[in-house]
C-alpha cells in the first residue's frame, strides 16, 4: 500500500478528498478474477475471415518482384492485399500531433527495411489456409547493405535505412539531427574537476511479452461503418491512426476495447487494426488479424535499445560539477515513438541531481532492426540505469557513501534544472533517507537532516552562462510560437546568447495543416514555459 | 486444407498411420506440435494420437526402469520410485508444460529444449519404437543421431537401468530464467564407482550440438580414475572436445564453450 509520509510532507495532500488517497476497487477487477472479462479475441463473428501477413525474410532489401499468383489460387483465400491497396500507405504515429514525417508503410512497397516487415496480407477462410497461402507467395529480394549499430548508422557512408531520414537520424524541427541540451560550460568544468570518469552503458531491446498478443477483429456495420474489437491500449489514438491510413473520417469506426491482456507500451502502435479494417472493407466480411507468439516476440515493437556515454567531473568533496552525456536511441527502421523518447531523455538530464554544468546530445537513430516503441518510462529508464551506475562509481571514486553522495548532489525545490524549469516537489533526498532507514543503511546525521525543501534555489536557481556550440545556428527557428507557448516576461534570467540574436527572421511558412486537427503537445515540442 | 486429427486405439495402428503420411505428426502432450500448428507450420497436415494404455505405463519396481512414451513430467515427479529422474523432470518448463509434456516428445524437442533426453543419454537409455515393420529397441545415442529420420516412427517407451547410488547420477541445467527458461547448456553425468574407481562413465550435454551428445573425451579422462580434483579438472578441460555449440538468443557458441567446463567441474565436485 502506498504510504504518504505525513511527517515529511504534512501539507502535500488534503486528506478529505473522496477518491485520491482512498482505496478504490478497479471497475474491471471482478471480471478479471472470475475469468469473465471479454477480450477482443473472445468475439467469434459469423463468416469471420482470418488475415495473416507475409513478412520480409531480409533485414534490408529492394523488392524486385512479388508473385502472388499461386497464393491467390490457394484454397480458402479471399483476398490478397498489397501496399497499393492501402489508401495512405505511409504514416508515422506521432503525425497525429504533427510531430515527425510519415515514414512507415503499412505494407512494404519498394523496399523492406527490417526483417519481419509486412509485405503482403492474405485474407482467408481459416488461419491455416492463410498460412498455406503465405507459403506460396514468392518474393524476389535484392539484398542491400545492412546497418544494425546506432553509431555505425550515423557514420558517413552508412547504408540509408529510411529514405525519409537520409542521415539515419530523426530530424527535430526540420534541422536538428539530435536533441541538444546545454547548461553552463561542461568542458571548462571538466578541466577543473578533481576526477573525471567516462563510461559507456548499453541496454538491449526489451519485449513487453503480453499474455494477449496484438490483434484486432474488424466487422462491417450498418451505414458503412466498421466495428473494431481491438487489443489496443490507446483506443482513440488507434481510431485516428486508422482514419488516417484508410483515409476515412474517424467516425467511420466504432472501436471497442479497453480490456487489454497486457500492454505496457507494446499496444500503442496500431499494427493490426488498419489491415483488419481494410480486409473487412475489401471482403465485406468480419476479419481477424492476431499476432502469433513468435510474431509478437520477433516483430512486435520492443522497448528500443540505447547506448549511452557519460563523462562526469567530480570534486574530492563529492560535488558533481559537470556531466556530459551522449545517448543513442535505436529506433529500428521507422520512427514510431523513439523520437519522443529522445525528447523526454534530454529533458531528464542530468537525472534528479543539481549539476551546474550539463551537456547532452541525444540521437534517435534508424537501423535495420525491428522498430521500437513505448514501454514504461521509455526515454528515461535506460538513462536512469546508466546515471545511477555512474553515481555509484563516482561515490566510490571519491570515497563517499553512495546514499550520502546522492543526498549531497540531489536536486532541491527551487533549483534550476538543466532544461530551464524550476524543480518542484523534488523529494529525492527524502526518498534516499527513507530507503536508507528501511534498509538499515547508516547515514550520517547531517545527511539525515538534509531536506529537499531547504537550501534549494538562490544561486542554484541561476542559469549559468552557457556558450553556444561553435557550429552555426540554423537560420530560422522552425517552431512557430503561438499564444499558447509565449514566453512569459518572468523568465529572463538566462544571459543572452553569443552572438545575440539578430533581427527576427521572417516567420517560416506554417506547416501544412494536418488533416486530423493535430494538437500540439508541449511535452514533445518543448516550447511551453511556465 | 484443414488439419486432420486421427486417434487410434492401438500403437500399431498409430504407427502405421504415422509412417504412411509424410505430413503426419504424432501428438503426445502437444507442447511442441500444437505450438507448431499455432505458429503456422503447414508441414503438419495430419495429427496422430493413440489412446493405448501401454503408452502411459511406468515400471519402476525393478533395477531397470521403463517409462511409457506418454508419461508426463508431472507424473514422473509424482512417482517416488523415480527420484533419480526428478531433477531433470523438474527442470522442464513450468507446471503447465510439465503437466502435458511427455518423455517421448522430449526425445524430439529441438534445442534449447530436450533436457530430459540429456539425462536419458547419460543413463544409456534404450528407446522402444514401432515402425512400419514392428517394434524394436534402439540405443538412445543411435536414436538421436538419426533423429531427423525418426519422424515416421512411433516411440513406445524408454528404459534405463536405475543408478547404483544417488551419487552416481548427477544433472544440472543452466538457464537464464529459473526455473523454466530454455537451456543455455544442460549436463548429466552417470559415474558408477567400483572399488573407488569410475567404471562406465557417461557424460551427456544438451545445447552443445544440434542434438544431445556425449562428451566422450571427458568420459575417457574419468574412466578408471577416482573422482579427485585433478581428474575433475582434466575432465572439465576436455568437455568441449567434439562439441559444436551454436549461437542463439540465450547464449553464443563461444559462451557455451567457455562455461561447459566450469559447470562440469561444479557438477562433479558436488557444487551444483
Amino acid at each position: 500500500m502506498l504510504e504518504l509520509r505525513k511527517d515529511i510532507f504534512a501539507d502535500e495532500r488534503d486528506d478529505n478528498l473522496n477518491e485520491i488517497g482512498k482505496g478504490t476497487q478497479r471497475q474491471d477487477m471482478l471480471g478479471h478474477v472470475t475469468g469473465t472479462s471479454s477480450y477482443f479475441n473472445d468475439h467469434k463473428l459469423q463468416g469471420m475471415l482470418h488475415l495473416k501477413v507475409v513478412r520480409s525474410t531480409q533485414a534490408h532489401a529492394q523488392l524486385r518482384h512479388i508473385d502472388t499468383t499461386e497464393a491467390e489460387r490457394s484454397s480458402g483465400v479471399r483476398r490478397i492485399i498489397r501496399g497499393a491497396d492501402v489508401p495512405r500507405n505511409l504514416n508515422t504515429l506521432l503525425s497525429l500531433i504533427n510531430f515527425g514525417k510519415d515514414d512507415e508503410p503499412t505494407l512494404a512497397v519498394d523496399k523492406v527495411r527490417y526483417k519481419g516487415e509486412p509485405v503482403v496480407a492474405i485474407v482467408a477462410d481459416s488461419e491455416r489456409e492463410a498460412f498455406e497461402a503465405i507459403a506460396k507467395v514468392r518474393i524476389d529480394y535484392a539484398p542491400l547493405p545492412v546497418v544494425l549499430d546506432v553509431e555505425d548508422a550515423l557514420k558517413a557512408g552508412a547504408p540509408v535505412v529510411n529514405g525519409t531520414y537520409p542521415k539515419n537520424a530523426f530530424i527535430y524541427h526540420d534541422v536538428h539531427d539530435h536533441q541538444k541540451l546545454r547548461f553552463g560550460d561542461a568542458d571548462a568544468a571538466l578541466a577543473t574537476a578533481d576526477h573525471v570518469l567516462e563510461q559507456r552503458y548499453q541496454m538491449s531491446p526489451i519485449e513487453h511479452a503480453p499474455t494477449e498478443t496484438n490483434g484486432a477483429i474488424a466487422a462491417p456495420d450498418t451505414n458503412g461503418r466498421y466495428v473494431v474489437y481491438t487489443s489496443t491500449q490507446a483506443l482513440f489514438f488507434s481510431v485516428d491512426t486508422c482514419a488516417k491510413i484508410l483515409d476515412l473520417p474517424s467516425n467511420t469506426f466504432h472501436f471497442i476495447g479497453g480490456t487489454v491482456g497486457g500492454g505496457f507500451g507494446g499496444k500503442v502502435d496500431t499494427l493490426t487494426e488498419p489491415l483488419a479494417i481494410l480486409g473487412a472493407m475489401l471482403t465485406g466480411r468480419p476479419v481477424r488479424y492476431v499476432f502469433g507468439r513468435e510474431e509478437e516476440m520477433q516483430y512486435g515493437p520492443p522497448r528500443g535499445a540505447e547506448r549511452i556515454y557519460i563523462k562526469d567531473g567530480v570534486m574530492r568533496d563529492g560535488r558533481v560539477i559537470a556531466r556530459k552525456i551522449r545517448a543513442y536511441f535505436d529506433s529500428g527502421a521507422y520512427t514510431r515513438l523513439s523520437s519522443y523518447a529522445a525528447v523526454k531523455c534530454a529533458a531528464h538530464l542530468p537525472g534528479p541531481y543539481t549539476i551546474p554544468n550539463v551537456y547532452g546530445d541525444v540521437y534517435c537513430v534508424f537501423t535495420n532492426r525491428t522498430p521500437a516503441t513505448a514501454m514504461r518510462g521509455f526515454g528515461v529508464t535506460a538513462m536512469d540505469f546508466a546515471i545511477e551506475c555512474q553515481m555509484d562509481k563516482l561515490a566510490n571514486l571519491v570515497g563517499m557513501d553512495p546514499m550520502e553522495f546522492r543526498i549531497l548532489n540531489a536536486y532541491r525545490d527551487g533549483d534550476m534544472k538543466a532544461h530551464r524549469r524550476e524543480a518542484k516537489n523534488t523529494a529525492l533526498i527524502e526518498c534516499v533517507q527513507v530507503a536508507a532507514e528501511k534498509a538499515k543503511w547508516p547515514i550520517r546525521e547531517e545527511f539525515k537532516r538534509a531536506s529537499s525543501r531547504k537550501d534549494g534555489g538562490g544561486s542554484r536557481a541561476v542559469i549559468p552562462p552557457t556558450p553556444t556550440d561553435s557550429r552555426s545556428r540554423p537560420a530560422a527557428p522552425v517552431q512557430q510560437r503561438t499564444s499558447y507557448d509565449r514566453l512569459p516576461p518572468a523568465v529572463t534570467r538566462e544571459p543572452p546568447r553569443e552572438p545575440p540574436p539578430t533581427a527576427p527572421s521572417p516567420p517560416p511558412p506554417r506547416p501544412a495543416a494536418p488533416s486530423h486537427g493535430a494538437p500540439r503537445f508541449s511535452s514533445v515540442f518543448g516550447t511551453r514555459r511556465r | 486444407m484443414a488439419v486432420t486429427v486421427k486417434t487410434f486405439a492401438s500403437t500399431s495402428e498409430a504407427a502405421g498411420a504415422l509412417s504412411a503420411d509424410r505430413g503426419a505428426r504424432y501428438l503426445g502432450g502437444g507442447t511442441l506440435v500444437m505450438r507448431a500448428l499455432n505458429e503456422g507450420d503447414v508441414s503438419v497436415s495430419t495429427v496422430i494420437r493413440a489412446s493405448d494404455q501401454a503408452l502411459t505405463r511406468i515400471d519402476a519396481s525393478g533395477p531397470r526402469v521403463t517409462l511409457g512414451a506418454g508419461i508426463t513430467f508431472a507424473k514422473i515427479l509424482a512417482e517416488r520410485d523415480l527420484g533419480f529422474l526428478h531433477a531433470p523432470a523438474r527442470s522442464i518448463g513450468g507446471p503447465a508444460v510439465r503437466n502435458m509434456g511427455t518423455v517421448g516428445g522430449n526425445l524430439f524437442a529441438p534445442s534449447p529444449y530436450g533436457d530430459f533426453t540429456v539425462a536419458l543419454l547419460a543413463l544409456d537409455a534404450t528407446v522402444a519404437v514401432q515402425g512400419g515393420f514392428g517394434t524394436r529397441d534402439i540405443a538412445i545415442e543411435e536414436f538421436l543421431q538419426a533423429r531427423e529420420r525418426q519422424a515416421g516412427t512411433l516411440v513406445l517407451s524408454v528404459s534405463c537401468a536405475r543408478p547404483a547410488s544417488a551419487d552416481a547420477f548427477r544433472y544440472h541445467k543452466v538457464a537464464r530464467i529459473k526455473p523454466k527458461g530454455g537451456s543455455v547448456i544442460t549436463l548429466a553425468a552417470h559415474l558408477p564407482i567400483s572399488g573407488g574407481r569410475i567404471a562406465g562413465a557417461r557424460i551427456a550435454l544438451g545445447s552443445m550440438a544440434p542434438t544431445q551428445i556425449r562428451a566422450r573425451a571427458a568420459e575417457r579422462v574419468l574412466e578408471g580414475r577416482s573422482l579427485d580434483a585433478a581428474t575433475i579438472a582434466a575432465a572439465a578441460s576436455a568437455v568441449t572436445e567434439g562439441t559444436s555449440p551454436f549461437d542463439n538468443a540465450l547464449g553464443s557458441a563461444w559462451y557455451r564453450r567457455e562455461i561447459a567446463g566450469v559447470h562440469l567441474r561444479r557438477l562433479l565436485s558436488g557444487q551444483e
